[in-house]
């Protein structure tokens, strides 16, 4: 199949730079997410790809063949829009024949193909409807279906869940995800939901104002991410600012100085000591107690309970801890500390991470 | 501003108890009253009294004479030259060229406008609207100017220039008054067009592309067809007009090109002949009549796949 | 889905460049036609334009030079004056009328019509959508026999007070601009949200004070625009006006027409003119206080 490589992309509106400098390698058969919030570039990225928009300037490499210039009829894409542009003037079977007629696939093999292609959608008997005759999640399908049936060297998904339902949309991530697997396409999937990029990703492209800010699997963007900005977007995420007093790479281990007291935090690199840094530490990390905790190695910080708050799975908190510093906690939902308890905050340090701003 | 209304539509609603008044009449309805009369008195009454008054005896001393006939409308289709039934001819296959015409220039236009980004658009969509605000002798009148037969700034400026000898006939003949009726009718054309085009998802043309179809598929297979309910509007309008127009074809046609409205003028205004006029008039709009409803019910097929 | 054989979709970097050339070919052939349709629409009224102004009998390219003869020309012609007020004139009373009547029956059509408000909208669009020259032949008919059904009454009516009057030719320009007026209030209204008014209600505003305070506030820049699209339409209006205008009256559109079927002239180009600055400064008056886009056709 086909291994699509992006070089140098930039493409400015006017004065208004919308992805500056994409650089990314995708593999044969993998699904990449450009994640980010609205404006961040990724819609641009993919029309790039699809050849709906020119390119400022880089080079989009399908198996090593420039496309850029090449209209996007000519690029062999498979295309799945946020609202599924399904033809509303064609029945289903129509709109999945569509793109094999513009390949002029001979008819007895088109209709083989279709059949073929609505059964892996799981909506064989649908054919003679009319797109407005169905519903949300079978639109989605069929648009989906419409994209695959013209054995595309890329696919690329537009937001495809955002319209459906909550309930819906996280069905679909999964019946997403293992067509893709099963087929084997090359994907490229743009999404704002963090969760959707998650669980159907084998690679995240984080992007911000145009620019990437991280490529990774999921959990190393969550875990270890690169910037404040990724940090915050994927996830809820506690901050501390803090100066590094030293830091061991052999150990992978770095000790930091906050407004809370000293605080380790594991990370393989080694850092100027007297840097300003900020430890970040996810709040299903950190677990409340009522007295301070005995070993020395993990990290504790005393606060008070200033909210609180039950979701089922978890109880959630909100600690106001020394200067200002208030640290989001989701502890066992068992766990009960009451609006006002002293409580010390602890944490592992394997489990926070350091941002270089 | 709901009960009144509610009443009204509720009609027959067993909640007598709760709105005693329900019965009672509604001052509201005195606002229809002028508007309702107005409209009765002065264009019902009237297109009734044209029906009769096609079937009045013709008179040569006054309006019409006492007494009923059906030979207004016998003489016109029985006219043994066939005379006005091939004016009648002439006319629908005046009105069926400046439609295609039409169509064909103003849906590049409709979709050109509908799809801009151009900042100059609502300058666009100004130049698109001017014709049809200004008057229709002075837009004629800027066409006399420019086909002029003898001294036509076309034909001045060619012979100038030395391309040809002697001037063309531009005007009073059928090329003229079709240059100015497309003109004129041209904004009928693109309006309806431009809601239809405006009204279809871009996405879907993308969507076109992306399943490789070219831009000129794209247009045929998708656009096109979707955009159907506005071409069926933009042609049964423009058809209508031209079929009905009157000073178009005077003007630039002079007596040359007869068609149908200017020969019913000529009859009532020239000839003083009401009766035979009023036959003749009621002959055009029932041709026009079933013409648009042969047309509307091959078309509706085509577009009820859409909605 | 599963293997089917690569039917090398992409095609060779020759054939690509081959059909990225179609592609502008086409495209260019596109905006060509676009940009001649545009010029095709303006050419008659800038010509129009350039011959009031310019010094010789005929429009020639070059043109013979600037001069305002034609213009003084119309100014002193008591003919054209007279038609241009009395044009203005009847405009001006027409939209009064037109706008008063669409404006309450727009009202009831909306809000209180019920069952009956969609056979009631299209009857008031009928004189939009009967032929104009058809509508004018019935009125002329419709008055020489109302003024003889008025006197075998017993009804004493003075001779053409139909006919021949500025009446019979007004009621004929409300009846066709009657439509354009209601078109746009009405759809003004369907837009109007209701909750703004129930808004007011609920802060103690009578049915009327909302009204006045809340509605018509919301619904004058319908209003404005029809009224203002009435105006031009009933300055422009022709057939209506040939057929029905009195003896010694004309509006403009008729006196002018009267005068280039025999005239070539200029005259009639500075005439011209003047009627389209008059529209112009209409539609600029609509583009000021509310804006093209609420012009409804």
């Amino acid at each position: 199949m086909t291994e699509l490589a992006i070089r140098g992309l930039s493409k400015r509106f006017g004065d208004v730079a919308a992805v500056d400098g994409f650089e990314l390698e995708i593999g044969d058969h993998e699904l990449i997410s450009l994640l980010g919030p609205s404006g961040c570039g990724k819609t641009t990225t993919l029309r790039c790809i699809a050849g709906f928009e020119e390119p400022t300037a880089g080079h989009i490499l399908f198996d090593d063949r420039d496309v850029v210039g090449l209209p996007p009829e000519n690029r062999n894409i498979g295309m799945v829009f946020q609202n599924y542009a399904l033809f509303p003037h064609m029945t289903v079977r129509q709109n999945l024949a569509f793109g094999l007629e513009m390949r002029s696939v001979p008819k007895s093999e088109m209709a083989e193909r279709i059949a073929r292609v609505l059964e892996t959608v799981q909506l064989g008997d649908l054919g003679e409807r009319y797109p407005r005759q169905l519903s949300g999640g079978q639109q989605q399908r069929i648009a989906l279906a419409r994209a695959m049936v013209v054995e595309p060297s890329i696919l690329l998904l537009d937001e495809p869940l955002a319209n459906l339902d909550a309930k819906l949309r996280e069905e679909m991530r999964f019946f997403v995800r293992s067509l893709q697997k099963r087929i084997g396409i090359t994907t490229v999937y743009v999404t704002h939901d963090q969760a959707e990029a998650m669980v159907i990703s084998d690679r995240i492209v984080v992007m911000f104002d145009g620019h990437i800010h991280q490529v990774g699997a999921p959990d190393e963007i969550y875990s270890r991410p690169v910037s404040r900005e990724v940090a915050n977007f994927i996830g809820l995420t506690n901050f501390v600012e803090g100066r590094v007093q030293g830091a061991d790479a052999a150990a992978g281990e770095c000790r930091l100085e906050t407004a809370v007291g000293t605080l380790r935090c594991a990370y393989p690199e080694t850092l100027d000591v007297g840097r300003e840094v900020a430890l970040i530490v996810r709040p299903e990390a950190i677990s409340l107690s009522a007295a301070a905790p005995a070993e020395s190695g993990t990290n504790a910080i005393p606060g008070r309970v200033g909210e609180r708050y039950f979701l089922g799975n978890i109880t959630g908190y909100r600690i106001s801890c020394a200067d200002d510093l208030l640290l989001q906690v989701q502890d066992d939902p068992w766990a009960s500390f009451d609006v006002g308890d002293e409580v010390w905050c602890t944490f592992d340090a394997a489990h926070a991470w350091i941002i270089p701003d | 501003m709901t009960d009144p209304a509610r009443v009204q539509s509720t009609g027959t609603a067993r909640t007598a108890s709760a709105r005693p008044s329900r019965r009672r009449w509604n001052p509201t309805h005195f606002l229809v009253f002028p508007t309702v009369g107005l409209l009765v008195a002065f264009l019902v009454f009237p297109y009734l009294n044209m029906v009769v008054m096609s079937f009045r005896n013709p008179s040569t001393s006054q309006v019409f004479a006492p007494g009923f006939t059906v030979g207004n409308y016998l003489d016109a289709i029985l006219d043994t030259d066939l005379y006005y039934l091939e004016i009648l001819w002439d006319t629908m296959v005046l009105g069926a060229a400046t439609t295609a015409i039409c169509l064909a220039l103003g849906f590049p236009v409709a979709y050109h406008l509908a799809r801009t980004s151009s900042r100059f658009k609502s300058v666009l969509y100004a130049f698109v609207l001017s014709p049809l605000l200004v008057g229709v002798v002075v837009r004629c009148y800027g066409w006399i100017i420019i086909l002029g037969n003898n001294d036509g700034l076309i034909n001045t400026t060619l012979m100038d220039l030395g391309l040809i000898d002697s001037p063309m006939t531009l005007m009073y003949n059928t090329f003229g008054v079709s240059v100015g009726l497309v003109h004129i009718f041209l904004p009928f054309m693109i309006l309806p067009l431009l809601g239809a085009i405006q009204s279809i998802d871009p996405a879907l043309e993308e969507a076109a592309q992306s399943l490789g179809a070219s831009r000129l598929r794209t247009m045929l297979r998708v656009v096109f067809p979707l955009s159907l309910p506005g071409v069926q509007a933009g042609t049964v309008l423009v058809f209508v007009l031209t079929i009905s127009s009157y000073v178009i074809p005077i003007l630039l046609g002079g007596f040359s090109v007869m068609i149908m409205p200017t020969l019913v003028v000529q009859q009532l205004m020239d000839a003083m002949l009401w009766p035979f006029g009023a036959a003749l008039a009621f002959i055009l709009s029932i041709a026009g009549a079933l013409v648009v409803y042969v047309y509307f019910r091959l078309t509706s097929r085509a577009i009820r796949g859409i909605a | 889905m599963t293997t089917a054989p690569d039917p090398s979709p992409i095609p060779n970097e020759s054939a690509a460049a081959r059909g990225r050339l179609q592609r502008k070919a086409g495209h260019v052939l596109y905006l060509a036609v676009v940009v001649l349709v545009y010029v095709y629409l303006l050419t008659p009224l800038v010509i129009v334009v350039l011959a009031s102004v310019n010094a010789g009998e005929f429009l020639t390219f070059p043109p013979q030079g600037f001069s305002l003869r034609w213009y003084v020309a119309f100014f002193e012609s008591e003919a054209f004056m007279g038609s241009l007020f009395f044009s203005l004139r009847v405009a001006f009373f027409a939209t009064i009328i037109s706008t008063a009547l669409g404006v309450t029956v727009a009202l009831y059509v909306v809000r209180f019509a019920g069952r009956w408000r969609e056979r009631l909208r299209l009857f008031i669009l009928l004189p939009l959508l009967l032929p104009e020259i058809l509508t004018a032949i019935a009125l002329l008919f419709f008055y020489y026999n109302a003024e003889a059904l008025l006197r075998t009454l017993g009804i004493e009516v003075a001779s053409g007070v139909f006919r021949n009057s500025v009446l019979g030719l007004l009621i004929g320009h409300v009846l066709i601009t009657l439509p354009f007026v209601f078109l746009g209030i009405s759809a003004s209204l369907y837009n109007f949200d209701h909750s703004l008014e129930e808004a007011a209600r609920s802060l103690g505003a009578s049915r009327l004070t909302t009204f006045r305070r809340v509605t018509l506030p919301i619904i004058k820049p319908g209003i404005i625009a029809g009224a203002l699209l009435a105006f031009i339409i009933s300055f422009d209006l022709f057939n209506i006006s040939l057929l029905l205008k009195g003896i010694g009256v004309a509006t403009l559109p008729i006196q002018l027409f009267d005068y280039v079927r025999w005239e070539y002239d200029p005259t009639a180009a500075a005439v011209a003119t003047v009627s389209i600055v008059i529209t112009v400064i209409a539609i600029l008056v609509t583009e000021k206080l509310v804006g093209l886009r609420s012009l409804r056709f």
